[in-house]
């Protein structure tokens, strides 16, 4: 009976050894196969050896079809940094940065240098200490809460309406939270750019800016953190003003519309003098 | 797409505002995925820019929202700087970098900045996503299409194209798509109707030209046309609805914003009884014009009405009536009472209503009071609102155990020409708390008082009994004065964004009562909803689930049913409200 620790040893020297021996290859996403090169959409182009192999990923043979954009690969190479395989897989394959033994084999003419342009610096994102974070997309918690003016009756939904919904009125529904204030929480990818305004479900109750005129879309940039919490304020609706219901456009009585005006039914009591 | 965004920890910066763009794009088979806005084309790619330069390749990519497009595979550079082949190109619009990978003896890496194609800077590092394909693996395209025109950051105009609707394939000479921030360009000026098919047959960084196919149930199916016309600081919408039926409605919706200070919009409506576009058997107008100017602290608002009920003369059956009314109102800004936690404001307004002939209800005037028929009524009318938003109490340290407190108090007297006034108070109280992450609640007392008193006269007294000899606060208890009260009890429920509920229930005790069937059930619209309902005031109970759950990855399901505990007739609001949000 050999012992576990010896098992192990012997384990995992038999991997190191076969992986000195294994040819290196790495998964992508294939940008153009041209010119005797094969490219990946990191923008790395490498050397395809005139013999190279083709085949599916899937079944390990020949491929019926030719290596083009969009289409998932597996490259192997050479001890010289040439592609001598390449298997083609429509289901996606990890799409990963090259490691630094097989950046090296990347063909470029030019030698590389740094992009000033790529350096953090202070701008929209930037933290307290001015330091830009950046924006890695991901997903950010984000709660909206808004005030609403007193005049809001109270049996009102809100909506957000955004650019990315082609503004459509009722495109986010808010939740009541007391009388005067409404909310809702949303994942958000951070780097999302979002203008909005809020409504009472149509663009004839949209809300106005304090000074009563139509209020340009308000801005949300959605920065890297965990949690980003909003808190507006609506000081008007577009079919109110302070507190008053304004007259609002009605339609004319046709035989289509045959009673477009708010009334009453017949029978209320009037008033008369005594 | 997330991956590619994750690779790219830091993007470069614009270093100048980019001019108005537009990218022809033409390929054998080119997607539109509506939902993620992207662009995705294939074979015999061929893209033309405004500044000349084309490029061809094997593939394209475009997200529209990021404004950049990606060209792959065989590509053709041809610009400025001359004829140059390449392996892929990739523009950042917004920043005016042009990313390209040229072949030429090796492979390399050229750098194009502010369009200068001449002077390629060479070895630059490129940003880490330059050229990534977005994943689509489990997305849909909502159209293809043969061609493509790209105004950057606001519009796309497909040709030849095959739309999905219901993943049913519908062939259509183009499509336009509007993606810019301009909200103009969504104002619309048709009416509801059950169902509505819009083909955005084409438009510009400036305008939509609409088809509606439309079915409602007073007009069955009709087409419906809608022109959008939107600028910085104005925009017009003109339309005609039902096209396709005798009567029609030929409407503009437009407005203005004339400097920071003014602002105008306007709706005219025009109906006229005519065969396309031939002779007209009745034709009448609607104007209603709103005119906003800000002022220091406060501001102006004046609204215009007018009607000319027949605007043919004599051969239309309709009487030829012009009611118009004129309303000037005046409000402040909210202010913070000293330093209390309380804010008001105070509006005012003057009104102009006159009527001088038998109107559509055959009522001569606006009102017969005292033997004596009002055709013209002035009116006038002050209010204010105080307010306190958010007032803490309880635990302040610790935020499941903090109470919120929010009060209203608006009341309102308006004057008017015949010898009246009406009072109004509206009073809102709230107290809610966030009991754990998930639940939040709210308890709400709304109080609306109402009165009309006469100078002289006015109601008579009335006392009315019913069957069984108990007093009967009816409607036809109501002599000027009202009270609805509401209490209400708010649960919210929110497991996390992609899942809410909220259970509301209303308690509403109403003088004058609500009575269920007083009135027979009044004609419905054009989409088939009562006008009103059969009873004045509210159920004294109902209560409201509401249920939020996101279906896609772009799309949530909204379903809210009431239930009215037996009131009348009335158990279930008439149908479920389902409705479809992002």
């Amino acid at each position: 009976m050999i012992p576990r620790p010896v098992r192990a040893v012997c384990a995992a020297l038999a991997v190191i050894l076969l992986a000195v021996n294994a040819p290196i290859s790495i998964t992508g996403q294939l940008l153009a196969y041209q010119q005797g090169y094969v490219f990946f959409t990191t923008g790395d182009g490498f050397r395809v050896a005139p013999t190279v192999r083709i085949l599916d990923d899937r079944t390990k043979q020949p491929a019926k079809e030719a290596p083009a954009p969009r289409i998932y690969a597996r490259a192997t190479f050479d001890a010289s940094g040439t592609v001598v395989e390449l298997d083609l897989s429509h289901r996606p394959l990890p799409v990963e940065p090259l490691p630094a033994d097989v950046q090296q084999f990347a063909v470029v003419a030019s030698t590389p240098f740094p992009n000033p342009e790529l350096i953090p610096k202070a701008s929209d994102n930037a933290a307290p200490s001015g330091m830009d974070v950046g924006v890695s997309g991901k997903i950010v918690l984000v709660t909206i809460t808004v005030q609403v003016p007193p005049s809001t009756p109270f049996g009102s939904q809100i909506f957000i309406t955004t650019d990315a919904s082609g503004w459509n009125p009722q495109a986010i529904a808010m939740d009541r939270i007391d009388a005067l204030h409404f909310r809702i929480t949303r994942h958000i990818a951070s780097g999302t750019i979002l203008h909005y305004l809020y409504t009472r479900g149509s663009l004839q109750t949209e809300e106005r800016a304090e000074n009563g005129l139509d209020r340009k879309p308000r801005l949300l940039r959605v920065s890297d953190a965990d949690v980003r919490l909003v808190d507006d304020v609506v000081y008007a609706w577009a079919d109110q003003s302070g507190g008053t219901q304004l007259p609002q456009p009605n339609t004319l009585p046709t035989p289509y519309n045959p009673a477009p005006f708010p009334n009453l039914p017949p029978g209320l009591p009037t008033p008369n003098p005594r | 797409m997330l991956a590619s965004v994750l690779f790219a920890p830091v993007v470069a910066r614009a270093d100048a505002v980019a001019p108005s763009l537009v990218v022809h794009l033409r390929a054998d088979h080119i997607e539109f995925y509506y939902d993620r806005y992207l662009i995705e084309a294939d074979g015999h790619v061929r893209v033309r820019m405004s500044d000349g330069t084309t490029v061809t390749g094997d593939a394209f990519s475009m997200d529209l929202k990021l404004n950049r497009f990606l060209i792959a595979s065989h590509v053709h550079l041809q610009s400025s700087g001359g004829n140059l082949d390449g392996a892929a190109i990739a523009d950042f619009l917004d920043f005016r970098r042009i990313y390209f990978v040229p072949v030429l003896a090796k492979p390399d890496r050229w750098t194009y900045e502010n369009g200068d194609y001449r002077r390629p800077i060479k070895g630059r590092e490129m940003p880490g996503d330059t050229f990534y394909f977005p994943d689509l693996s489990h997305a849909t395209p909502q159209l293809s299409a043969k061609s493509a025109t790209i105004g950057a950051k606001s519009y796309v105009r497909f040709g030849d194209v095959t739309s999905y609707v219901f993943h049913v394939p519908v062939p259509l000479p183009s499509y336009y798509v509007y993606f810019g921030t301009n909200q103009d360009l969504a104002q619309n000026s048709l009416s509801g109707a059950n169902l509505d098919l819009t083909w955005n047959a084409t438009g510009s960084n400036n305008t939509i030209s609409a088809v509606h196919l439309r079915h409602d149930t007073q007009n069955g199916n009709y087409l419906a046309f809608e022109q959008h016309f939107a600028g910085a600081h104005e925009y017009a919408v003109v339309s005609v609805n039902p096209a396709t039926r005798l009567g029609k409605f030929w409407n503009m919706n437009a407005g203005d914003r004339i400097g920071n200070r003014l602002q105008l919009n306007v709706f005219e409506q025009y109906y006229t009884e005519q065969h396309l576009f031939g002779r007209q058997h009745a034709a009448a107008s609607y104007t209603f014009l709103d005119l906003n100017q800000a002022l220091p602290h406060s501001y102006l608002q004046a609204v215009i009405q007018q009607t000319y009920y027949n605007l043919i003369g004599k051969g239309s059956p309709a009487i030829p009536n012009h009611p118009i009314q004129l309303h000037i109102y005046g409000s402040s800004f909210n202010n913070r009472i000293f330093k209390t936690p309380f804010y008001e404001q105070i509006h005012w307004g003057i009104g102009f209503n006159h009527d001088t002939s038998t109107g559509y209800h055959n009522v001569t005037g606006l009102q017969t009071y005292g033997g004596y028929t009002y055709t013209t009524i002035w009116d006038h009318l002050l209010g204010y609102t105080v307010y306190l938003p958010n007032f803490k109490f309880g635990n302040r340290d610790n935020p499941y155990k903090t109470f919120y407190f929010n009060a209203t108090l608006s009341a309102q007297r308006q004057w008017f020409s015949v010898p009246h006034h009406t009072n109004s108070a509206t009073t809102n109280l709230s107290v809610s708390r966030q009991f754990s992450r998930d639940i939040s609640a709210y308890v709400a007392y709304n109080v609306t008082n109402t009165g009309d008193y006469y100078n002289h006269g006015g109601y008579t007294p009335y006392a009315p009994t019913d069957a069984s000899g108990n007093p009967d606060y009816g409607f036809l208890a109501f002599r000027g004065a009202a009270t609805l009260r509401t209490a209400t009890l708010g649960i919210n429920y929110s497991a996390n964004p992609d899942f809410t509920a909220s259970l509301t229930f209303d308690r509403h005790k109403d003088f004058p009562a609500a009575v269920p069937g007083v009135f027979p059930l009044p004609p419905t619209n054009n989409i088939g909803q009562y006008l009103y309902t059969n009873y004045l005031g509210q159920p004294p109970y109902d209560i409201t689930g509401n249920v939020r759950a996101r279906l896609l990855p772009h799309l949530m399901i909204d379903v809210q049913r009431t239930y009215f505990f037996n009131f009348g007739t009335e158990k279930w609001s008439p149908q479920f409200l389902v409705q479809c949000t992002q």
